[in-house]
């Protein structure tokens, strides 16, 4: 699989570490983060590596237009395929947009510079729930963008679900379901459902994950794994009652049909933060900060979730979000949700035996 | 007198043809579909053309494909071909290795390929910087690396069309008369042509068509076609790529044809 095989690429980047070019003497500006960036760059021109699709053409102008400079986007269509190309060292990117997963290991490449917080005085809109997370302590490397949690979707002009992950997981069986082609949204989904973490690393309860799983795809409702726009298709096509998909890439199918909805199972479901990071090698790292502190200003980020349909960790940018979405509980979950441990941020695992637990499990599903 | 064939002989051939032609004919007739996301029929429209030409993106990575695909293609065929040339006039004392050399990048993974060049670049780019220098990847590195994958393609093709002929083809030219050039000019390349042009062919759709290598040794700010389509995946492909498709199919049958026609051989001859 293309996804395995990118992931070894960066395995093997990694090994190479010594590859890795060492700056000289003009390294990063001060190695507590707190100095002002410089440019060493030419100061004119942002280079981003980003998500397809993520992000308003209109703001990107927007930025361009009120700072003289030019604005280059790259897109990437996995963490993993980002990370292997940044390892390389060929591109020159001043920011790049990771999910939170990963961040801990580009700290670890050494691929990032700390942020420098006197330049982002709108990080004060991010809701508190969404700063100092387990990914990154202190939001010393990052500062969250957009996030996206796992829902239930459904079309209801066929069926309409209760709000809760048995309508996939319980005993009966009878509706068509499809889930995420994704190990850790699946065995997530599973261990929310049992009550426990989505980071789970105790094997009697990846255990009961794995038995239940077994169940599941056994099931005559079971119509395979697929991503985003396929089980969105299916939704809209209606050849399927239900589907666990990304809340952000069902919402905009709601463009075209609005009987396609999603709801956050009451067991609670995962989420996943993508995040703006500053990169070591950033030619221009002060008009980095620039570009992330437009991002976090309300409006921006109202803006940004009015065009991706993914849901805005900026506070203050509620007001300016399209009413149509601001209706959507998928898009709003409870602020308490994420205190009380119904929303897991998908975390990284320990390398060993958990991870492999993981991987086990995943490959007899897969290879059932 | 004609035979027919069996009717379960041409009805199998029909089927080939269909596994081979029907995806196509869906993409081109969702590039018309009015909706979004292409689940469902919504209509006819050609909105998404227009769509395709206000994308300043899909221009520029068009430019950028056309622009590696025909320049490495050039340089790919001209080293190619000597490469083929010599492995099939000398006798070279490693020739058996020499060509399991060149086969070596064709069998290879895509991955590994790309991945290698990636660290390759950045050694160099190193041992530049000790000096004062640097460089980004991007134009020059990803033409480097497709010239290096398509240079096998030209120079196995170049040599299998020789491999029938031997040596004393040149040696009567030479005993007639002709110069070395001569005797390259007119005996050697006319009869290599053929295997010459249809690596310069292979060569021009692999580089094309390339996504693994160039994504991992293009820099910032350059995108060439399969690579703006790939990433576009995660959200779903937008119908305006499939306008695009339609368009690159039109263009390759057009050219097709019209290749077809001026290589026809001449009645007057």
């Amino acid at each position: 699989m293309k996804r395995a095989a990118l992931l070894a690429a960066a395995g093997l980047l990694l090994l190479s570490g010594c590859y890795r070019v060492q700056k000289p003497a003009q390294a990063q500006p001060g190695a507590a983060g707190q100095a002002t960036p410089v440019d060493r760059g030419d100061g004119k021109t942002l280079r981003v590596f980003i998500w397809s699709e993520y992000i308003d053409p209109d703001l990107v102008k927007a930025f361009e237009k009120a700072n003289g400079v030019r604005v280059v986007l790259d897109t990437f269509e996995s963490n993993e395929a980002m990370l292997a190309k940044l390892q390389g060292g060929g591109a020159q990117y001043d920011l790049a947009v990771p999910s939170n997963y990963v961040v801990q290991t580009m700290v670890r490449a050494g691929l990032l510079q700390p942020l420098n917080k006197s330049e982002l005085p709108n990080l004060k809109n991010i809701a508190p729930g969404f700063l100092n997370a387990d990914y990154d302590p202190g939001n010393v490397y990052s500062v969250p963008y957009q996030y996206a949690a796992t829902g239930l979707a459904y079309n209801r002009e066929r069926y309409v679900p209760r709000d809760t992950w048995a309508e996939i997981f319980g005993p009966e069986d009878r509706h068509s379901f499809v889930l995420l082609d994704d190990p850790r949204e699946v065995i997530g989904a599973a261990l929310k459902y049992l009550g426990f973490s989505a980071n789970t690393t105790r094997v009697e309860e990846l255990r009961a994950a794995r038995d239940l799983l077994r169940r599941v795809v056994a099931k005559k409702g079971f119509q395979g794994f697929d991503g985003g726009p396929g089980t969105r298709n299916k939704l809209l096509a209606k050849t399927v009652d239900l589907g666990q998909i990304y809340v952000g890439d069902l919402l905009i199918a709601t463009e075209e049909d609005e009987n396609v909805q999603v709801l956050l199972p009451r067991q609670g479901t995962t989420i996943s933060m993508d995040t703006l990071v500053v990169l070591k090698r950033s030619p221009n790292p002060a008009l980095a900060h620039r570009f992330i502190d437009f991002i976090l200003d309300a409006r921006s980020g109202a803006q940004l979730s009015n065009y991706t349909y993914y849901a805005t960790p900026n506070a203050a940018a509620r007001p300016y979000l399209d009413d149509f979405l601001k209706d959507i509980p998928a898009l709003n979950p409870p602020a308490a949700w994420l205190t009380d441990g119904r929303l897991d941020f998908i975390g990284e695992l320990p390398a060993g035996r958990p991870q492999r637990l993981y991987d086990r499990i995943w490959t007899e599903l897969k290879s059932r | 007198m004609i035979r027919r064939t069996h009717p379960a002989l041409s009805a199998w051939a029909w089927l080939v043809y269909a596994f081979l032609y029907l995806p196509i004919i869906v993409l081109v007739v969702f590039s018309f579909n009015d909706s979004r996301f292409g689940a469902t029929w919504a209509g006819f429209t050609t909105k998404w053309y227009g769509v395709l030409f206000a994308r300043a993106d899909v221009r520029e990575a068009l430019a950028h494909t056309l622009e590696i695909a025909l320049l490495s293609t050039l340089v790919s065929t001209v080293l190619g071909t000597l490469v083929g040339l010599g492995l099939w006039r000398y006798t070279l004392r490693f020739r058996t290795a020499l060509t399991g050399l060149l086969v070596l990048p064709i069998v290879v993974p895509d991955v590994v390929m790309g991945v290698s060049l990636l660290m390759f670049y950045s050694f160099v780019r190193q041992g530049l910087e000790r000096a004062g220098w640097t460089f980004d990847n991007g134009f020059w590195t990803v033409l480097l690396a497709h010239v290096t994958f398509q240079i096998s393609y030209v120079a196995l093709t170049v040599r299998s069309r020789l491999a029938g002929y031997g040596p004393e083809l040149e040696e009567a030219a030479r005993d007639l008369g002709a110069s070395g050039w001569e005797s390259f000019r007119r005996v050697v390349l006319p009869l290599a042509m053929p295997g010459v042009l249809a690596g310069a062919l292979l060569a021009f759709t692999l580089s094309l068509d390339d996504f693994v290598v160039t994504y991992f040794t293009s820099g910032s700010g350059f995108s060439t076609l399969p690579v703006l389509i790939y990433t576009n995946v995660k959200r779903g492909v937008t119908p305006d790529i499939n306008a695009l498709s339609a368009l690159l199919v039109l263009v390759t049958v057009v050219a097709i044809v019209a290749a077809n026609a001026l290589l026809r051989p001449r009645r007057d001859a």
